[in-house]
């Protein structure tokens, strides 16, 4: 527990200088460049993670004169930096890099496509503008001031040309490079921004195009170098299709391991060889199979969507005081309100099941209407390069790709509903993508719609390049007290039902005839057709026993079920584990990707020797648990999935050393001795 | 479980003292605050004591049983070492946590104090890795060793290789 006095902001910024910055990494201060750097100002200061600040403004637009500028600002911000030396390389090659602007055709600043302001507008146009039809057709019609029929239409046009000159401007003041080292970017009207990251810092080029830019033959990219809490992204909006793919394509190229001398050739001449190269070197992991759509309704959603889209029409309904359903019945001449209810209380046992159905109905169109604008035109390739592409999507196209050397691993993901029918979905454990908390970039890594299990796992290997796939390795069981643990929740929440059963049979026994009407009356403001409130009332209050068994029973069925979902494995290069009831993932995990141990442990845990042993990585959701593991059990597998960093940590009861196959390391050799 | 069962050790080193008296002071703090939530309108509100003053007890004594037993549960829990190749701690009292980090994988390493840190001559060291899954932070160790266990910490890491990802 970290105190709430542990971390003061304002502490941390009077430390004059940062007491230990050590010398790998400071993504930040390699990403956010001011744009007083690019002006030739001092940085902000040596710890550069404040926020893109905003640079004094930027005299006129910023053009071909100011590359020569910002090479030596780059070069010197690089120099001044914290991080100084620990790159030589990035340094060192800066002054040729920058040498001469003209014979370097890529280092160019490049402006966005013009088009894309009026991609803008017309999609906000196509919005607006019958809207505002709407509006005066209704102004003129009910209003009592005519007159003000005038207003939405001229309105409308001045808002679109007021945002469609601020959109000009925007897009006036956006350029952006690439070089040998580095992407870059200049944004900004008011506040301007200069961005800049070193391309080998680049992890995910995505390339995304909405209808309403692809029919101008556009599209955005945004590129991802797996920063944390990366609020402001380096995005493009928007480029033409061909600029994107040729961006998509050099950003992820690994140049040679020397770096500076291929840099000299020039992009563009490398992107052409690479080309035909990549043409050649594609290979396909998976196609979509339209079968596969079947699988998209089987979620637990599925009936909740449907609820949904009911409600919204009930919601409706109830919102003009049920007028709505009156003015229905009117025209179709269907019957009223009370007519129906009175027929519908008469054959409950065709009525409660039709509406389920129809729920469900509702519920399957919508999720596979999801589906197939999600993952139309599925595929999904491996570069010559190595890096993964996933391209999908029918309204929106999207192209998302991966660095090979950052997809760390795969997860099978399983949802109840989905694994009962025999699918899965496949998703990337990959640096930079899917921070469990964030769920844009969570459903950026699904990388396959769900698809027949079978077919995922050979998917998940394919990705992994591996024969043997790491998630056929057989997982380990966890300790029956790993059960009885669960069996403890089930029958806690077991008990929960019964005190809520019994509470609400009590009610049911008090509750009298005025208050019954009471509810009816406010459910038939709410839906033309009152069921519920009189379904419960008919029912006799023993009647809860049963809600009470049904918690029970399905409390210890998760319990079951979840302990046999429970698991952990090692593979030659991966590490497994598996877990989760309503959701089952199996994630591989590349073993060399774990850069850290969590183990904790409560007091239950403690008292039945069980523990979580969790692997910390830079990837995907950043810590891989094997949850209620017996303790020693989960250490010979970490100890055995990373050779040598627990070994010198672990010890055998008796007191001897136990495993220390690794340096040893035992004590603290340099660590300055307590007083 | 049998004799020679595999464990982690403990780490080396304990905390500060001190930092008894800093966990002491801050469960002291939190629990007046709790305790004074309800407290107050009981005395301002008399129709709603039979509720309140119940619950004042309650939360004041619990708060009162952790401010005497979670400093020095914490004490025999917090441990830390640095070894050439990881750090590793061991942190919590009900709830513990034992955490390891190689040295190629660290990121930063921060020294931090707050108020009532200072007050007691404390410290923390905060080591980060580029996992967002949470830093390891030794708490409450001395002022002077604190400095002196980020310098080493950052001397090891500049002279260890690796691009910390």
């Amino acid at each position: 527990m970290s105190g709430p006095d542990d971390f003061r902001p304002e502490e941390r910024a009077q430390d004059p200088a940062p007491p230990a910055t050590p010398p790998v990494e400071s993504d930040l201060d390699h990403e956010r460049r001011t744009d007083q750097a690019a002006d030739g100002g001092q940085e902000t200061g040596p710890s550069g993670d404040t926020e893109r600040a905003a640079g004094p403004a930027h005299d006129g637009g910023p053009s071909v004169e100011s590359t020569t500028g910002t090479g030596q600002a780059v070069e010197s911000s690089t120099g001044s930096g914290p991080e100084a030396g620990s790159e030589p390389s990035e340094t060192g090659s800066a002054p040729e890099e920058h040498a001469g602007p003209g014979s370097e055709p890529a280092g160019d600043w490049q402006g966005l496509h013009p088009l894309s302001v009026w991609a803008g507008a017309v999609a906000a146009g196509i919005f607006l503008v019958p809207t505002a039809v709407i509006g005066t057709a209704a102004i003129a019609l009910f209003a009592p001031l005519p007159w003000w029929a005038l207003a939405p239409i001229p309105g409308t046009i001045a808002l679109l040309a007021f945002f469609t000159s601020i959109d000009l401007l925007r897009l006036r003041a956006t350029r952006f490079r690439v070089t040998a080292e580095r992407v870059e970017m200049r944004s900004g009207v008011v506040a301007k921004a200069y961005r800049s990251i070193p391309r080998e810092r680049v992890r995910t080029v995505d390339v995304n195009a909405p209808i309403f830019v692809r029919v101008f033959g556009l599209c955005s990219v945004t590129v991802g170098t797996g920063e944390q809490g990366g609020s402001d992204q380096f995005q493009l909006l928007y480029v033409t299709a061909g600029q994107g793919e040729r961006l998509r394509r050099e950003l992820l190229l690994r140049r040679p391991a020397t770096g500076a001398g291929a840099a000299t050739t020039g992009t563009d001449g490398s992107a052409d060889d690479t080309e035909e190269t990549e043409e050649t070197g594609e290979v396909e992991l998976a196609r979509l199979n339209r079968a596969w759509f079947a699988y998209a309704p089987a979620t637990t959603a599925t009936l909740g969507i449907g609820v949904g889209f009911i409600a919204a029409l009930v919601g409706f309904n109830a919102q003009t005081g049920g007028w709505a359903w009156e003015w229905a019945s009117e025209q179709a001449n269907l019957p009223t309100a009370e007519e129906l209810t009175s027929m519908v209380m008469t054959r409950l046992l065709v009525v409660v099941p039709a509406s389920l159905l129809v729920l469900l109905l509702s519920g399957v169109v919508v999720l596979t209407a999801v589906a197939v604008e999600t993952w139309w035109n599925y595929r999904l390739t491996r570069e010559a390069d190595g890096s993964v592409r996933l391209r999908r999507g029918l309204l929106t196209s999207v192209s998302l790709s991966v660095e090979g050397r950052r997809l760390n691993g795969v997860t099978l993901h399983q949802p109840f509903v989905l694994r009962s029918v025999g699918g899965a979905d496949v998703r990337a454990v990959a640096t930079g993508l899917a921070a469990a908390d964030d769920e844009k970039t969570s459903a950026k890594s699904r990388l396959s719609p769900p698809m027949p299990v079978g077919r995922a796992r050979a998917l998940a290997a394919a990705l992994l390049r591996e024969d043997d796939s790491p998630l056929d390795v057989p997982l380990a069981r966890h300790p029956r007290a790993a059960l009885r643990r669960r069996f403890t929740r089930a029958g806690v929440v077991a008990l929960l039902g019964v005190a809520v059963s019994i509470a609400l049979a009590w009610l049911h026994t008090l509750a009298t005839q005025a208050w019954w009407e009471a509810v009816h009356e406010i459910e038939e403001e709410i839906i033309p057709v009152p069921l519920a409130s009189r379904a419960v009332e008919t029912t006799p209050s023993w009647g809860w026993a049963f809600l009470a068994v049904l918690v029970a029973v399905v409390a210890f069925w998760y319990a079951v079920g979840s302990y046999r979902g429970l698991g952990h494995g090692t593979h030659p290069r991966f590490l497994v584990v598996r877990s989760g009831m309503a959701t089952r993932d199996t994630v591989a995990l590349e073993r060399s990707a774990v850069i850290g141990w969590r183990i904790t442990r409560s007091p239950f845990q403690r008292r039945v020797d069980l523990a979580d042993v969790a692997a910390t990585t830079a990837a995907g959701q950043r810590m891989y648990a094997a949850k209620d593991v017996g303790l020693e059990q989960g250490l010979v597998w970490a100890d055995a999935a990373v050779p040598d960093l627990l070994a010198p940590f672990l010890v055998r009861e008796d007191g001897a050393e136990g495993e220390s196959g690794g340096s040893g390391g035992q004590g603290s050799r340099e660590t300055p001795s307590q007083a | 479980m049998s004799t020679d069962a595999l464990r982690l050790r403990p780490p080396h080193h304990r905390v500060d003292r001190r930092a008894i008296l800093w966990w002491t002071t801050r469960a002291l703090a939190v629990t007046v605050v709790l305790t004074a939530a309800p407290a107050i309108p009981a005395v301002i509100f008399e129709p709603a004591r039979p509720w309140l003053v119940p619950a004042t007890a309650v939360i004041g004594v619990v708060g009162l049983l952790v401010t005497v037993a979670m400093p020095v549960w914490r004490y025999r829990v917090h441990r830390w070492e640095v070894t050439d190749t990881a750090v590793y701690t061991a942190s919590g009292w009900l709830w513990q946590e034992w955490r390891v980090a190689p040295m190629s994988r660290i990121q930063t390493v921060d020294t931090a104090r707050g108020p009532l840190q200072r007050v007691f001559g404390l410290s923390s060291v905060t080591v980060t890795t580029a996992s967002a899954a949470g830093p390891l932070e030794i708490s409450g160790l001395d002022h002077e060793l604190a400095t002196r266990v980020a310098d080493q910490l950052t001397e090891t890491t500049q002279a260890t290789e690796g691009d910390a990802t």
